[in-house]
């Protein structure tokens, strides 16, 4: 409700902008940033295919605006911290790169730009902004914090099922398990053989056990992280049957799941040898390119099963923000970057270029499914999750290393999935006391 | 006769060192020492705020700071000496006259493990030990031995570590080694073989006490080292799994940069560079002193 409410008071402020200022037929992205040409915008990217499609549509904004973009490639793991100790220094970073678990933490820390800045201004806000258009719970997730929305969803992932359409078929079966209790009992014991297994979860220590392989299974079983005063959950019976579920499942997976990480598991179903994976759907192209994957027509994408409490798929993705050390140019030349990259206008493009715009009316067309088998899936997993998947607040990266320290042990056997849980939720309630959620200082938003 | 050297020389060749120093080295050595006596998270900067000894406190009981420091204790006991006695081998393999052309090729070998980037060592082990695709276990394989599973078990991965660290540094050991044994006179190493047939006693009773310098900077640099070490395990295993290879400087790495506790971290590296300076006083004191 809120969310709906924050998108239709967002379209409204931009609507009564482009009413107020008299000229909005004639708003074009060239006239808008006329007085910023010769501006030089600095922003990080990751090496991912929705960053190497914008980056191939970069010239074109370039061109039309002489606004420069300047972009620094940096991995994943480095990306928090680049811009953490760039924002307390005051550097040079205009634009902010925000994974859905850092937007609590750069907004409190007053780094970014409430987006109503820009979209409240006729002169920078597009007419075809269309909030509204956005998938809400993306839009809500990633760019918006305490009701405020701060950034415009750039590079969106869902979790999804991709599988082995073949082994399944040899198998017996003609479609992927609907729930995880039918994968563990039904496909599980008939796919893993012959040195093949049913199924891979991605479990490295790092950000890929706590969002990939701990909070996977959480969800879907009625567990979560927290309960409503903010105390931990993890040794709830839902969130135990979750933990114990994945412990059950790791005799499907291959030996060593737990030094798996992303690349691991997308080859080890690229090269045949694990039936089914639940990732990211940005790893659609690398397991559909037949220059990294020996899949070809076997190829099949299915939402995450479903489990006792629904489907509450893996939520994932980044926004793009307005950095607040940047000057008032950069700032409005960034706001006119970020409008123009997650447009609706561009969506396809972005789409056929390796991008996953958060844009509704990109899907609109059913014919597009035939190219991009991923599509329909998506879709609904962003209708069904939950933007708490990881709690989004400023204290996550002191949580998730225990939550990655921890998930990992309980899967080795070190410890048993109460021990663990109890160990994780003292460690947690110790940083949100010291965070002072506790005594009132800070409200109870995740 | 001897030469009074101005002041403003001397001042004029050591100061810019000095300065260097200085810059580089003590003033981020103080601020770190400052930095430790408060709470200072970056991500939470408003909160910052003096807590005197707290960070050390909590350092000194914290079981998850031991442990680590455990580990890397471990880490030294295992590798170094096998490192000190392959070194010393190859050192008196090289220090043997004749064969100079593959003496000459064997030293350039040497340098490159030495050479290759730590964090590049670490990925190329990442990959070479990989169950299913790594070279190792697939060299296993012709020797009909099941492929094992090297990063993924606690166990296995420390061990991992424990060889890829011995492989790494053993040629800089034989390399310093092999200089300390340029420093034995030859007349007396003669004398001695005209004595004795056995190596061994001439090891023991000739070569021996000129390579105590060198052993003791083995043992000095390869704890600092070892104390130190990050890039290999943290590209090779990130502390995994579980925490089976989170050495000391992976964890303060972890505290200070992914979770932005600054003041923490910091106390963690002060009371670690404590450590190093006892534990290289130590060396000094009963290794070295035999050579004063």
């Amino acid at each position: 409700m809120k969310t709906k409410l924050q998108v239709s008071a967002l379209a409204l402020a931009a609507s009564a902008a482009f009413a107020a200022g008299g000229q909005a037929n004639a708003w074009t992205l060239e006239e808008a940033a006329k007085p910023y040409a010769g501006t030089e915008l600095e922003v990080l990217f990751l090496d991912r295919p929705g960053y190497n499609a914008a980056i191939k549509m970069l010239p074109e904004f370039e061109a039309a605006t002489g606004i420069k973009v300047n972009y620094t490639t940096v991995p994943y793991e480095n990306a928090l911290g680049e811009q953490v100790r760039d924002f307390v220094a005051g550097g040079d970073l205009d634009i902010a790169l925000i994974d859905l678990v850092w937007i609590g933490n750069f907004a409190e820390n007053g780094w970014i730009e409430p987006l109503d800045k820009f979209t409240g201004d006729a002169a920078l806000a597009d007419p075809d902004l269309d909030m509204a258009d956005f998938f809400p719970l993306v839009l809500n997730a990633f760019g918006g914090w305490n009701n405020v929305i701060y950034g415009l969803p750039f590079d969106n992932y869902s979790g999804l099922m991709f599988y082995n359409s073949c082994m399944l078929k040899d198998a017996g079966f003609d479609k992927p398990p609907e729930t995880w209790a039918d994968l563990k009992d039904v496909y599980g014991p008939a796919l893993t053989k012959d040195g093949k297994y049913a199924y891979a979860l991605q479990s490295k220590r790092n950000e890929t056990q706590s969002a990939d392989s701990f909070a996977r299974m959480l969800w879907p079983f009625g567990g979560s992280f927290l309960n409503a005063e903010f105390k931990s959950n993890l040794n709830s019976p839902e969130s135990q049957a979750g933990l114990q579920f994945r412990q059950d499942l790791m005799q499907y997976m291959p030996e060593g799941i737990v030094a798996f990480d992303h690349a691991e598991t997308v080859n080890a179903l690229a090269q045949g040898d694990v039936a089914m994976i639940t990732e990211w759907s940005a790893f659609y192209s690398t397991l559909a390119s037949p220059d990294t994957s020996k899949l070809g027509d076997c190829l099949a994408v299915a939402p995450e099963p479903k489990g006792p409490a629904g489907r509450k798929p893996a939520l994932g993705g980044f926004s793009l923000a307005v950095a607040t050390q940047a000057d008032d140019a950069e700032k409005a030349a960034g706001y006119l970057f970020i409008q123009w990259v997650t447009s609706k206008a561009n969506a396809g493009r972005y789409l056929e270029m390796g991008g996953v715009p958060a844009r509704q009316s990109a899907y609109a067309d059913p014919a597009l499914a035939e190219t991009y088998k991923f599509i329909p899936a998506l879709v609904e997993s962003w209708k069904e999750g939950v933007p708490e998947f990881r709690p989004r607040f400023a204290e996550w990266p002191a949580i998730t290393e225990i939550v990655q320290e921890w998930g990992t042990k309980m899967m080795l056997g070190e410890v048993s999935t109460e021990e663990g849980a109890k160990t994780i939720g003292e460690k947690m309630e110790a940083v949100l006391a010291e965070a002072g959620y506790y005594d009132g200082k800070k409200p109870l938003a995740q | 006769m001897t030469t009074q050297v101005r002041r403003t020389t001397l001042l004029a060749f050591i100061g810019p060192a000095v300065f260097a120093l200085l810059i580089v080295g003590i003033v981020p050595l103080f601020y770190a020492v400052w930095k430790s006596l408060h709470y200072f998270n970056l991500t939470k900067i408003a909160q910052q705020r003096f807590v005197g000894l707290e960070n050390y406190l909590f350092v000194l009981t914290d079981s998850v700071f031991w442990q680590a420091m455990g580990r890397t204790a471990l880490l030294f006991i295992l590798s170094v000496p096998v490192q000190i006695a392959i070194g010393l081998t190859i050192a008196l393999v090289l220090h043997r006259p004749g064969m100079t052309l593959f003496k000459t090729l064997t030293r350039l070998a040497l340098v490159l493990p030495m050479a290759t980037t730590y964090a590049v060592v670490g990925l190329l082990a990442q990959v070479m030990l990989n169950q299913k695709y790594g070279v190792i276990n697939q060299m296993l394989g012709w020797l009909g031995v099941d492929a094992i599973n090297f990063i993924g078990d606690p166990t296995n991965a420390f061990i991992a570590v424990v060889i890829w660290d011995i492989w790494q540094w053993t040629p800089f050991v034989a390399l310093v080694l092999l200089a300390g044994l340029a420093t034995v006179p030859p007349e007396i190493e003669e004398a001695a073989q005209l004595e004795t047939r056995s190596p061994w006693i001439v090891l023991r009773h000739v070569q021996l006490p000129y390579l105590i310098p060198s052993l003791v900077a083995v043992l000095i640099l390869r704890t600092a080292d070892t104390l130190k070490l990050f890039d290999m395990p943290f590209t090779m295993t990130r502390g995994g799994p579980g925490a089976a290879t989170e050495f000391i400087a992976v964890l303060i790495e972890r505290v200070g940069n992914r979770q932005f506790d600054i003041g923490l971290a910091s106390a963690q590296s002060i009371i670690m560079l404590i450590v190093t300076i006892v534990l290289a006083r130590l060396y000094i004191r009963f290794f070295y002193r035999e050579v004063r």
